[in-house]
């Protein structure tokens, strides 16, 4: 057996551990997907002449009410031993009243999954400079970083996003951008949103990144510069590659909080899962069974998030370096 | 002909003096080793060579290159200077072949196919072949050291330095890292060694430099430092080194 084939078999394990922790939660994930997946190509690409119809939901309703109803009779006739089949009714009952307004958090569900995606890529673009900067910047640019995450993380997202929406000529200026709320195209509050969203979560991932960073040993770059690597192409070559991923873990848990922060969008108008449901809870007065129904959706979203993240861990781990399993 | 020469070099950290005016020189395919107690100013000395470490004053030059003169390009002079590290700074994140070649690539400006054939031989020549794709987590000290000095050789360097390469080594590994040194020095590399490896020195080098107290105290062959030094610390310090056997 050579040297390599004892550390391919427990990479295998490890990616494979995400699967066999969760085996139920990854069954549900698969066909919350499926159904987002169908229902967003149904709604958005297909042309409607052969689109089964938009606003409908998959399932037909009627029979799940009337599986409702029966067991709530049945419940009824039980007297006080029926009280679990009126659970059962009870969850049902959940179930029809949900079913009529899917299609429309589904749509919500796309918004809020761009928005997070879009906030994290782009944020991470600007924090890799902004933790470098704090870290192996001169006096200057280690202050600006600093005073940027500082003002950022210091001020509640909601405020941000009420100044970039309400406070600056930001819209107008995309409102005249070509396409911009023409057909799938979403309009400039949600490109507000993605902006603000950008902004915010970079400050944020800077501070994990920076102390990623500060954690790889500083004879690395010495290594680096000592085989005559520059300063930035030790830092690009050598010290990111293994503070990055030393980041992982604390990246997870910003893509977990931006999912549910991106409700606050909701605010300025972007119609996102939170919004949709508000907005349906409005018209219905049903107003617990809807943010139940936001609630799954979030926490579905967030599972998501977890199991995708774990399996960037396990993909990117080398011995020694990250990873849970390995000491 | 002269290789390196070190003339007067003083250097110091904020307030302490490390460096108080040394200077020696070293022809091509020498091997010198610098001893002297801790602090005296031994690591500080190689890591001016390479720059490091910058002087307060005092001039080294390398071949004609002014390696002391601000407007040297010190990513140019490191590639002529190779270094061998105590705790081995081999990169994390890299196999023992990319720890090779990515200074091959990125420095040398070599194809990554070139690089890895070039990578494969230096890895041979440590006797490492066969642990080509394995990690530094994988590897025991003595094996990540001689991946440490051929990713230094691998740059074709004139002038080795060594910073203490056997001491974070458990005693039986240490060997192994001697006898690549060893091979190194009989094929004509110049090589500047700190180390208190006693086999090394008497086997290997052409002139030690005794350092105290930032001064080289006495220079000589191994055998007039150890069978009749002109100084007391001297004799004391390496009395000291072989009645601790190391």
């Amino acid at each position: 057996m050579s040297a390599e084939e004892p550390s391919a078999v427990e990479e295998v394990s490890v990616a494979a551990g995400v699967e066999t922790d969760r085996p139920w939660a990854l069954l549900a994930l698969a066909v919350f997907w499926g159904w987002l997946a169908v229902r967003w190509v149904n709604d958005f690409l297909l042309p409607e002449a052969i689109a089964f119809p938009r606003d409908q939901p998959f399932v037909p309703v009627e029979p799940v009410a009337a599986a409702a109803d029966y067991l709530g009779s049945v419940a009824a006739s039980l007297g006080p031993v029926g009280a679990p089949v009126d659970v059962l009714a009870g969850l049902a009952g959940f179930v029809a009243g949900s079913l009529p307004h899917l299609p429309a958090l589904a749509r919500g569900a796309w918004l809020t999954i761009v928005l997070t995606v879009g906030g994290m890529a782009l944020g991470f673009v600007l924090a890799v400079p902004l933790s470098v900067g704090r870290v192996y910047g001169g006096r200057g640019l280690r202050w600006l970083s600093l005073s940027y995450t500082e003002l950022v993380r210091g001020t509640p997202l909601l405020a941000q996003l009420f100044v970039l929406y309400f406070g600056l000529p930001l819209t107008q200026v995309i409102r005249e951008l070509p396409g911009v709320g023409a057909g799938p195209i979403p309009a400039q509050a949600f490109w507000v949103a993605v902006i603000g969203f950008t902004l915010n979560s970079a400050a944020y991932q800077a501070e994990y990144i920076r102390s990623a960073l500060e954690s790889v040993d500083a004879g690395q770059l010495t290594a680096a510069r000592a085989v005559g690597l520059s300063r930035t192409e030790g830092i690009r070559y050598v010290v990111l590659p293994q503070g990055l991923r030393y980041a992982i873990p604390g990246w997870s848990n910003e893509l977990v909080y931006l999912i549910k922060y991106s409700s606050l969008a909701a605010f300025i108008t972007v119609r996102e899962l939170f919004f949709q449901a508000e907005a349906i809870a409005n018209d219905t007065f049903r107003y617990t069974e809807l943010f139940l129904l936001a609630a799954l959706f979030y926490l579905a979203l967030v599972i998501s998030a977890s199991v995708f993240m774990s399996w960037v861990e396990a993909r990117t781990t080398i011995p020694g370096i990250g990873g849970r399993r390995r000491a | 002909m002269t290789l390196l020469s070190v003339e007067d070099v003083y250097q110091s950290y904020g307030e302490e003096q490390v460096l108080k005016g040394v200077s020696f020189e070293m022809e091509q395919g020498d091997v010198d080793v610098l001893m002297g107690p801790s602090g005296s100013g031994k690591s500080t000395m190689l890591r001016c060579i390479n720059r490091l470490t910058d002087v307060d004053s005092g001039d080294i030059w390398l071949n004609d290159t002014h390696v002391t003169a601000p407007e040297t390009d010190v990513n140019e002079l490191r590639q002529n200077v190779g270094m061998v590290f105590q705790d081995f700074n081999l990169f994390a994140h890299l196999t023992a072949l990319e720890n090779i070649t990515l200074g091959l690539k990125r420095v040398r400006g070599m194809d990554p196919e070139a690089a890895r054939e070039r990578a494969h031989e230096h890895l041979e020549q440590v006797g490492l072949s066969d642990q080509a794709g394995a990690y530094p987590a994988e590897l025991s000290g003595g094996q990540k050291q001689r991946v440490g000095i051929a990713r230094a050789l691998a740059m074709e360097p004139k002038l080795l330095l060594f910073d203490e390469p056997t001491s974070a080594l458990d005693p039986e590994l240490v060997g192994d890292v001697v006898t690549v040194m060893q091979d190194l020095a009989a094929a004509g590399m110049t090589m500047l060694v700190v180390s208190h490896e006693l086999g090394f020195a008497r086997s290997a080098a052409d002139d030690i430099h005794f350092l105290d107290e930032g001064r080289v105290v006495e220079s000589g062959p191994p055998e007039q430092l150890f069978e009749q030094p002109e100084h007391d610390r001297t004799a004391a310090f390496l009395s000291g080194l072989e009645s601790g056997e190391r």
